[in-house]
Parts: structure tokens; sequence; C-alpha cells
């Protein structure tokens, strides 16, 4: 039944079309004019829709920039996070500024240059000095960007591990994660996909004597302003670690091991007093890796030393875990 | 078109041709590099020995493609020589598989259980260049039989250049990749 | 010397070796293209904002796998948008757009014959179709067409135990790709070699017109980075179907440990992108190229600063090829290098922003005549400032942490390499249609196209920033998994509600072709008073393009509204004045 209205709906479109066209036709011919001639008032009709509908674009990027600003991610929660945040503020405030500058430049020109049968072009094929200033400007304009965005960056990624860091394993398969804490002694015990078995799911080495402390959870929790290191590995194909509020992201890939630190700041406590009761820190998955990558979460919770010390101990380790089993 | 310009048009799109194919294995071998230096468990191989014999055999194929202006130039019958460079063809094929088949008996394989990266790259680097190889066959081929109709004189020979121009790109292309799976 | 055979309709429509019949199979095979490609995007949108509703339209696309039981699950979803996709990057914006203003212009605007070789101009396109034939067909396997994204990322794409599309779907996809490079390549060669060689009496490089400059450094591009997709792509295919383990290792799937070994799916991100951004100026360059012209002619007025936008292409291509690895800053790659390609990323922006500056110049005191195809070309650079500066966010790779693989990239690259090729693409179209079938489309459908698809355009990609910036990843088939996200509805209601009537705006244009390729009034030599040598052809297509002897070429393109001459316009084959001086 649809179907046969797309196809009827279609049909009287088209023929709609074809006899607006032959008025149209029919109407020059009378006139003994071209219509496809674009004559003053079309452009002047055209040059006035520029400045209206450029305009109104302008004023609807306002409008979604007021309305939905409250959509936007809350400031970070991580120490690294606030100087992508500053970085971000600038680099944001600049590109609307030349945004703002350049689109009403192009809108106006349309409206103010339209053209007349009796006008003439103004000839001007090039001018040296002006195309020099407008490659120097941007030039300077980026470079001071590219420096400010490259001493972000290194502080980002060139975490430095102390005694104090906690090492965390995060594991994704399709399509779930697992975390692996270090335990006591802050190492994490090798794993080899070959092991994968049974409920040793992360394919530890149980051989190796920092193994016996691990343990394993499904859900990840940190200490408020205590930096933490995770390490990255992934089961199957590609997948990607994002958390959005902390501004960490790292593709996990089978076959090497990647990592991310970082420092939370505020606890989730904290942030359900601004954010709401219903938030919570959300591990996505952000690599396309199959059916389920679009519900692919795991949940971070950052607390006080003490919730997390109570929490901590209250996992198994996997000797207990992973060898009394058997 | 005047037959010059056509001449020239056809070398150029040659030589377009050839910088692309050029792209294509200089992909193939920042493959490799990039692999060796981060792969831990590379398993490095000796080319085989047959591979030494049709490096010989390619590059005197190669030189012997100098002599085919000069017999034109004078007159002669250029069959043999083509004839003969194309033998020398067929046999850096031969020995291409024989070295492939030695690599087999050291235990390096392109695929499966047993395969290593180092040794598919190997296997993959050889069977493309010989594949590229297979073109330039067709076109020897191809000369034979034209030059035993003595179709070619000096001032018609456009096949023949192209075709040896594409066999000289081959033969250094190997080279290249001789000295690389050997040295790097 | 034109040789005149009479020509059966084989040979003038099917296996023809005129450049400008070969144009004319590409743009129809790239508009065809273009509508399976937007449909399959109404159908994923329709998804988004109404989950399970966007059945209706299923049955306006060809497969089967998308009626059977279960509606739109995720694994169609993906399907979908890979599809779109690649029939979008690869189909509609490479070979239609690159294939059809190649084809047709070169040969036209340097006053040559034909290309310098027409059969291997014919075998690319018969590539190209036999191509596009494959990838159609692949929405009839069972298991459904290549699944995971345009960018078929190992191991994901290597396995259909990962995701059924990786089956035969994906084998079907890598053979189209490797005839359609096999294809792309074929044209590119014989692109250079003719502007190099076979320019007419007078046409210097310096003359050329900026569309020419364009497609030369696009094929340049092409010839040297589609054959590293071949390689990659080589690869992939061995790792599939012989065992091999160049991208494979350390896999479990479904409970089975896979033999594979040492190879690295980053390996293939490398060769893939060394291909990947070197295609996004491929897209790109042509439609700034077809704006330029298109520009200079409807303001009347000479291009500003021609040698600057000459060098801003060259620049811009140059870099092009060292700065793959913005795409890969989340794999984990070593910092500094993460550090050297911000660098060389950001200093795209700088020729970039000079090419906007000189068509804002080239306006600026014009007497600018609003021709369907000005309105493009004018859109062409809103676009290309709109989308370009969000560039310089996802640029730097500090900020890339935040926005990579959200739906932030994907407002950015729709608007600066989607609406701005595709409104240039419309630029060509509107442009030459005149040359290409003697007759005018009609302007007042063409002024509603324009306008519909300007405002639904920016309805569709701007807001998606705003998805983006609040963290919500691309691919996804729905949002509804995560609290976080649901506040988003009302902003991918307003989305699909703009996608949905793009879609319809475009039947104006289809429509508008088709009728006037038959019906539209016929035109006259000159109809837009361009300086270029294509006008000064007959109306009527003849083999050969001139029916006497060469044009040859006095002067530059963009001698408009020049002081002293009585037109607005002068010929390129208009010999200089006695004391005139070139530019
Ligand atoms: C007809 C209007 C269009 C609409 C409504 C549209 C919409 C979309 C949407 C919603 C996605 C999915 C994003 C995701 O889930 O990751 C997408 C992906 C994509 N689109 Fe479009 N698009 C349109 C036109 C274009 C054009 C003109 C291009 C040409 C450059 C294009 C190229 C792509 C590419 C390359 C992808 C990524 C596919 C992938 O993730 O593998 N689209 N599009
Ligand atoms: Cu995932
Ligand atoms: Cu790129």
């Amino acid at each position: 039944m649809t179907n046969i209205l797309i196809v009827v709906v279609v049909i009287l479109l088209l023929a709609t079309l074809v006899q607006i066209v032959r008025v149209s036709e029919l109407l020059s011919d009378i006139k003994n004019k071209d219509v496809n001639e674009v004559t003053d008032k079309d452009n002047n009709t055209q040059g006035i829709l520029f400045l209206i509908v450029g305009f109104g674009f302008l004023i609807f990027v306002v409008w979604q920039m007021v309305t939905w600003n409250h959509l936007l991610l809350p400031p970070a929660s991580s120490v690294h996070g606030a100087q992508i945040d500053t970085l971000m503020k600038i680099s944001m405030g600049l590109i609307l500024i030349v945004f703002f500058v350049l689109s009403p430049i192009l809108f106006y020109f349309l409206y103010k240059y339209r053209g007349k049968k009796s006008n003439k072009a103004y000839f001007f094929s090039h001018n040296n000095k002006l195309e020099v200033v407008w490659t120097i400007v941007p030039t300077i304009i980026l470079t001071s960007l590219i420096i400010f965005g490259l001493k972000t960056w290194d502080k980002s990624m060139n975490v430095d591990v102390s005694e104090s860091t906690t090492i965390i394993e995060v594991y994704a398969q399709q399509f779930n994660w697992n975390a692996r804490y270090s335990g006591q002694d802050n190492t994490l015990g090798k794993a080899n996909f070959r092991l994968v078995k049974g409920s040793n799911i992360l394919g530890v080495d149980m051989l190796d004597a920092s193994s016996a402390d691990d343990k394993m959870s499904r859900e990840v929790h940190l200490v408020i302003d205590k930096p933490v290191l995770l390490k990255f590995r992934s089961q199957d194909v590609i997948h990607s670690a994002f958390l959005p509020h902390f501004r960490v992201q790292m593709n996990c890939v089978p076959g090497m091991t990647t990592q991310f630190g970082f420092t939370p700041t505020k606890t989730t406590a904290q942030m359900k007093e601004t954010e709401g009761d219903d938030f919570e820190y959300i591990l996505l998955c952000n690599k396309i890796c199959g059916a389920s990558h679009y519900n692919m979460q795991m949940k971070f919770i950052v607390e006080t030393q003490e919730e997390y010390d109570v929490w901590l101990d209250s996992q198994e380790n996997l000797e207990s875990k992973l060898l009394t089993q058997k | 078109m005047d037959i010059a310009l056509k001449n020239t048009v056809k070398k150029q799109l040659l030589w377009v041709a050839l910088v692309s194919i050029s792209m294509f294995f200089a992909s193939m071998l920042s493959a490799f590099i990039v692999e060796k230096g981060d792969v831990d468990n590379w398993k490095n191989f000796s080319l085989p020995t047959y591979f030494v014999l049709s490096t010989g055999i390619i590059i005197l194929s190669s030189l012997l493609l100098f002599f085919i202006k000069p017999a034109l130039k004078k007159g002669k019958s250029i069959f043999g020589l083509v004839f003969i460079v194309l033998i020398l063809g067929l046999l850096f094929s031969f020995f291409q598989i024989k070295g492939w088949e030695q690599l087999t008996n050291q235990g390096i394989y392109l695929t499966g259980i047993g395969s290593n990266v180092a040794g598919s790259f190997l296997y993959i680097l050889t069977l493309t260049h010989l594949l590229h190889l297979v073109g330039g066959l067709v076109g020897l081929c191809i000369s034979t039989i034209k030059s035993k109709q003595n179709l070619y004189s000096i001032n018609n020979y456009l096949g023949l250049e192209l075709t040896s121009i594409y066999w000289h790109f081959l033969t250094i292309l190997w080279i290249i990749l001789f000295t690389f799976l050997k040295f790097y | 010397m034109s040789e005149h055979h009479k020509e059966s309709f084989i040979t003038k429509y099917v296996f023809t070796m005129d450049h400008k019949m070969i144009a004319k199979q590409f743009l129809i095979t790239g508009m065809f293209m273009g509508v399976v490609g937007m449909l399959m995007s109404a159908i994923f949108r329709v998804q988004l904002a109404n989950p399970g509703e966007s059945s209706i339209l299923y049955s306006l696309l060809p497969g089967a796998w998308l009626n059977d039981a279960g509606g739109l699950n995720p694994d169609k979803y993906l399907a979908l948008v890979t599809m779109h996709g690649t029939i979008l990057v690869f189909w509609v914006l490479t070979a239609g757009l690159s294939g059809t203003f190649a084809n047709f212009l070169i040969p036209l605007q340097i006053g040559a014959r034909d290309m310098a070789s027409g059969f291997l101009n014919m075998l690319s396109y018969w590539f190209f179709f036999i191509a596009t034939v494959v990838l159609l067909s692949s929405l009839f396997v069972e298991t459904g067409p290549a699944s995971g994204g345009w960018t078929i990322y190992p191991p994901l794409s290597a396995l259909p135990q990962a995701i059924p599309g990786s089956g035969t779907g994906m084998t079907l996809w890598l053979i189209s790709i490797t005839l359609f490079v096999v294809g792309s390549l074929l044209g590119g060669l014989n692109y250079i070699v003719t502007i190099l060689n076979l320019r007419t009496i007078g046409m210097t490089m310096q003359r050329l017109p900026l569309t020419i400059w364009a497609l030369l450094i696009t094929a340049i591009l092409g010839v040297l980075s589609f054959p590293v997709l071949l390689s990659c792509g080589l690869l992939l295919i061995f790792d599939r179907s012989f065992g091999t383990s160049f991208y494979l290792s350390d896999i479990i799937i479904n409970g089975e440990a896979l033999h594979n070994e040492g190879g690295s799916p980053i390996l293939f991100e490398h060769l893939f992108w060394f291909l990947g951004h070197p295609e996004v100026y491929i897209i790109l360059l042509p439609a700034l190229g077809i704006v330029s012209e298109v520009i200079a002619v409807n303001s009347r007025k000479p291009i500003f600063g021609y040698k600057a936008m000459v060098g801003a292409l060259l620049l811009i291509a140059f870099l092009s090829f060292i700065v793959w690895g913005h795409h890969m800053f989340m794999t984990g790659m070593n910092p500094f290098l993460g550090s050297v390609f911000t660098f060389t990323t950001l200093l795209i922006a700088i020729p970039s922003a000079v090419k906007v500056f000189n068509y804002l110049a080239t306006l600026w005191r014009g007497n600018i005549r609003f021709t369907p195809a000005m309105l493009f070309a004018i859109g062409t650079v809103s676009a290309f400032i709109t989308g370009g500066l969000t560039g310089i966010i996802l640029g730097d790779s500090a900020l890339d942490i935040n926005v990579h693989d959200t739906y932030f990239v994907v407002g950015h690259f729709h608007i600066v390499m989607g609406l701005s090729a595709i409104y240039g693409m419309f630029a060509g179209v509107y442009h030459w249609f005149p040359k290409m079938y003697g007759r005018m489309m009609n302007k007042n459908l063409g002024y509603i196209h324009f306008w519909g698809t300007f405002i639904c355009a920016y309805g569709v990609f701007f807001p998606m920033h705003f998805l983006g910036l609040a963290g919500l990843p691309r691919r996804y088939y729905s949002n509804s998994a995560f609290p976080m996200f649901d506040g988003l509805s009302d902003i991918n209601e307003l989305i699909t509600f703009f996608a949905l009537a793009g879609a319809i705006v475009q039947v104006f244009f289809l429509f508008n072709f088709f009728y006037s390729i038959f019906k539209g009034t016929k035109s006259s030599q000159n109809p837009w008073k361009s300086n270029t040598l294509e006008w000064t052809t007959p109306v009527e297509r003849i083999h050969g393009n001139w029916p006497g002897e060469l044009p040859v070429v006095t002067r530059w393109a963009y001698d408009y509204s020049k002081p002293g001459a009585e037109e607005d316009f002068i010929l390129q084959t208009e010999p200089l004045k006695e004391g005139e001086i070139e530019h």
C-alpha cells in the first residue's frame, strides 16, 4: 500500500515538474525571450537570497550553539583533559571567529556585486602584497596553534610512570570489556592469547609470579587525584577505548599493547552533583568492531581512597579464582 | 597526431605507468621494512641460490636488448636476439619457481600454520614481480613473431622499444628487490 | 584529419572511444550510484531518528538481504554505512567527478582532438563499469555486502566470523575495488600524458585553465597513490583467502584461536591512509578546479592570483602525501610521530586559506551572474570554509583525542569533502551541460535545486558537530544503549528531517537533467560568454572536436572585463592587440 502511494506521489511530482517547465518555456516563447538566460532580475533575487539564507545559516549556527550547549560534554575530569579543554576553547574560538568573518564576507559580496547588464567588473588579476599578507597571517596563527597543540599532546601522551601509578589492564573483545588490576606488586602478570580458556578469559599466564595477586573485574574503580596507567589489549578485532569525560581515547589492537595514562580529578559522586543523578563515567567502544559495537560499554567509578580500598579488598585475586577451581 | 608525437605519447604512457608500478613495489617494500622493525618473531631466511642465478640471467637478457638498435641500424635481422631474450625470460621465471621450491624445502612457506610474515613477504614480492614479468614475456613473444616477419626497421620499432623499456624496468626492479631481500 | 567512419549504435554509445561520450558514460554511472548511495543514507538516517521505521525505503534499493526477517539489524546498518561510504567516495566523487570532467574537459580545453589513447580511455570506463557491477552484486549476497566501514580495517574485514559482511561481500568488495583502481590508473595515465603532450599551439602551461591544472594534479595524485591501495588490498586478500598473517596476530574469534602470528593491523592503516588521504584531495581538487572556472566566468572577472592558485594546488598535493598519520593518532603510534603529522597536517591549512581568499577576491567588485552553476560554485566555497575550519581541530593530535571517530568527524568530512565536491560536480554539470548535450538545463529548477540542497545539507551536517562534541561515536547502530546520549534524540530527528528533504530535492535535478537532454531549449555556441576553447567548437557533437584546423591560443583563459575590450570576455584564440600586455 505504502509503495503504491509512493509511486503515485512520485508520478504526480514529475507531472507537475513537466508542467512548470512547459509553462515557463511557452511564456518565454510568447515574450520572445530565452527562458534560461539569467536576467538582471534573477541576479537581484539570487543576490538577496544569498544575503537572507546566508545570514539565516549563521543565525542557525548561533542558535545551535545556544540551544545545544548543555548537551556537550561537561568539563574534563582529568588533569591533562583540562589542558585539552583549554586548547579546544582557543582553537574553537579561533575557527569560529574566522568562520563568522569569512562567511558574512562571502554572502555580502554576493549581494553587493550581484550583476547588472549595464555594469562591468573590475579587472583585478593579482596583487602580490595582498597575497603575501594573506599567506603570512594564517601561517603565524597556525604556527602558534601548532606549538600549543604539540605541547598539550606531549603532556597527554608522555606520562611518567612512578611508584604510585596504578596499572590496570583493559581487555577488549566482541562485545565487552574486562579489566585486570595489577595487585600488590603493581605488575601485571604476563598474558598470552593461547592461554585463554575457561574462566581465564584474559589468557593470564599463571606461571608468572606477578600473576597471582592480579584481580579481574567488570568495572573499573579509580582513586581521585591518583595517576593511573591503562594498558589495552584486544582479543579479536580492533576496538577503541573511549572515555569521553576524561578526554582519553586509545585503540585496542590484537597482537599489541597500547596504553594511556591520566589522573582523574573528580569523583563520580561529585559529578552526580553537577550533572544529575544518573551520571556515570563510561567507557565506550569507538572503533567499528561488529554488530554490537554500539553497545560495548563498561562503567568507570572514581572514588576516594577509602572507598576504593574497600572495593578492591572485596575482589578475589586470580590465584584463588583460577587455580583453586582446577 | 603525427607519428613522432604518437611515439612520444605511447612512450610517456609507459613511463607514467612505470612510476605507478614503482609505487606499488615501494609500498610493498616499506610494508616489509615496517613489519621487520616491529615484529618480534620475525624469521630470518636465506635467499635461495636459484635467485642468484636468475639475477644473472635477467641482467644478461637486459644487456642483450642494447644490441637491438645497432643491429637495426645496420639492417640486420634481430629475430635471434629477441628470441634469446625471450628464452632468458622464460628461464628466469623457471628459476624463480625453482627458488620457491628451495624455500619450501627450507621450511619457509607462503601461508598456513608454519608460515611467518617474513617468508610471506618474500613470496609476495617475488610473486608480484613475476606477475609483472609475465606482461613483459607477452610483449617479447609479440616482438619475436614480428621480428621473424621482419616487421621492424630503424624507423619503425616502437613496439620493441616499449617492450625493452619495460624489460629493463623489470630488471632494475628485480635487482632492487634482490639486494633488499638479501642485505636488509 | 578526423576520419569519418559511419558509427553504429555500439561504437557510438557503448564501446566508444570518443572522450565526450566516455565522459557521459562516467557521469550517468556516477549519478546512478549517487542515487543508490543517497537512498542508503536515507535508510540509516531514518533508523537513527526512529529506530525500526525505515522499512518503506527498503524496496527502493536493490538486493534482498535487507528485506528478510528482523528489519534493519546492526549488521545491515553497518553494511549500509559501508556501502554508502564506498559508493560516494569512490564511485560518485572519484570516478563520477574526475572521470566525467577529466574526460570531457581535457581535450576540449587544451585544444586536442581526443585523449592520447582513446582505447585506454575506453578500457578505463569498462573496468569501472565491471567494478560497479561487482560492487552492486554484493548487495545480493546472502550474508550481505562488506560491513567493516569503507576503511575496511582488518581484522574485522578479514574475519567472516567477526561480522557476516566480511565473507563473500568483502571478497566482492576487494575484487571490485581492484578493478576500480585499474580503471582509475588507466584513466590517470591518459589524462597526464594528454595534458603534457597534446596542448594546441600557444597553450602553454601558464595559459591552462585552472580546471586543467586541477585535473592534472589530481591525476598525478591518483597515479602515485592508487597503486598503494592495490598492494594494501593484495595483502588483505592473501590474509583473507590464503592464510597469511600480514595484518593478523594473536586472535581468538568465536572461541577459536587462529594460527596467525606476527602481523600488524596498524600496517594496514598506514598503507590504507597513504592512499586514503591523497584520495580526499583526488575528490576535492577537480571540484576546486571547476569552481575556479565557473566563478571567474560568472563574476566576469579574471580568477584572482592565478599563479598562487596553481601553487596552492601543488602544495596541497605535495603535503597530502605526508599527512596520512592524522587518521591514526589514536593507534598508539609513537607520540613524536604524532607531532610530525600534526605539523604537516596543519600546514595544509595555509594553501587552503589562500584559495579561499583568492575566491573571495575574485568575487570582489565582480559583476556576478547567478547561473545555477555559479550558485553551486559558491556553495563549494562556503562549504570549503565551514568544513575546512573544523579540520584545524581534527588535525591537532591533542584535540583529536576528544573527537576522533565521533560524529564531529562525520560532520567535518561530509562538509569539506562531501559537500564541496558534490557542489563542484553539480556546478560542472550545470555549466557544461550545454556543451555535452547542445541544450540548456532549466534555470528555475536549477535555482530550486540549489537552495533546497544548500539549506538541507547544512541542516544535516552542521548539527553533527554537536553530536560529536557530546561524545557520540560514529558507526553506531543506535544511540539508545547509553543514557548519556538520550538528550541527543532531538538533534538526530532534525538531521533526519533535513536528510530526507534533501534527498527529495535531488529529484528536481534528476528531472531537469533527463528532461533537458531531450527537451531542453537549444543552446547557443557560447551560452555563458566564456573564454575557453571548448566554446569554440560547434554545438553538435563531432568526432575530433573542431571541424577544421585546431584553434591557436594567444592568451590566458581569464581575460574577462579587460579594460579596452568591447565585450566583457575575450576568447583565448583572439590575438593580442597591438600594445596589449597579457594580464
Ligand atoms: C545524501 C546525503 C548524505 C547523508 C544524509 C549522509 C549521512 C551519513 C551518515 C549518517 C553516515 C554514518 C556515520 C556513521 O555512522 O559513522 C555517513 C557515513 C559516510 N558518508 Fe555520508 N551522507 C551523505 C552524503 C555523503 C557524501 C556526499 C559523501 C562523500 C564524501 C559521503 C561519504 C560518507 C563516508 C565516507 C562515510 C563513512 C562511511 C563509513 O563509516 O565507513 N556521504 N553518511
Ligand atoms: Cu568494540
Ligand atoms: Cu586525511
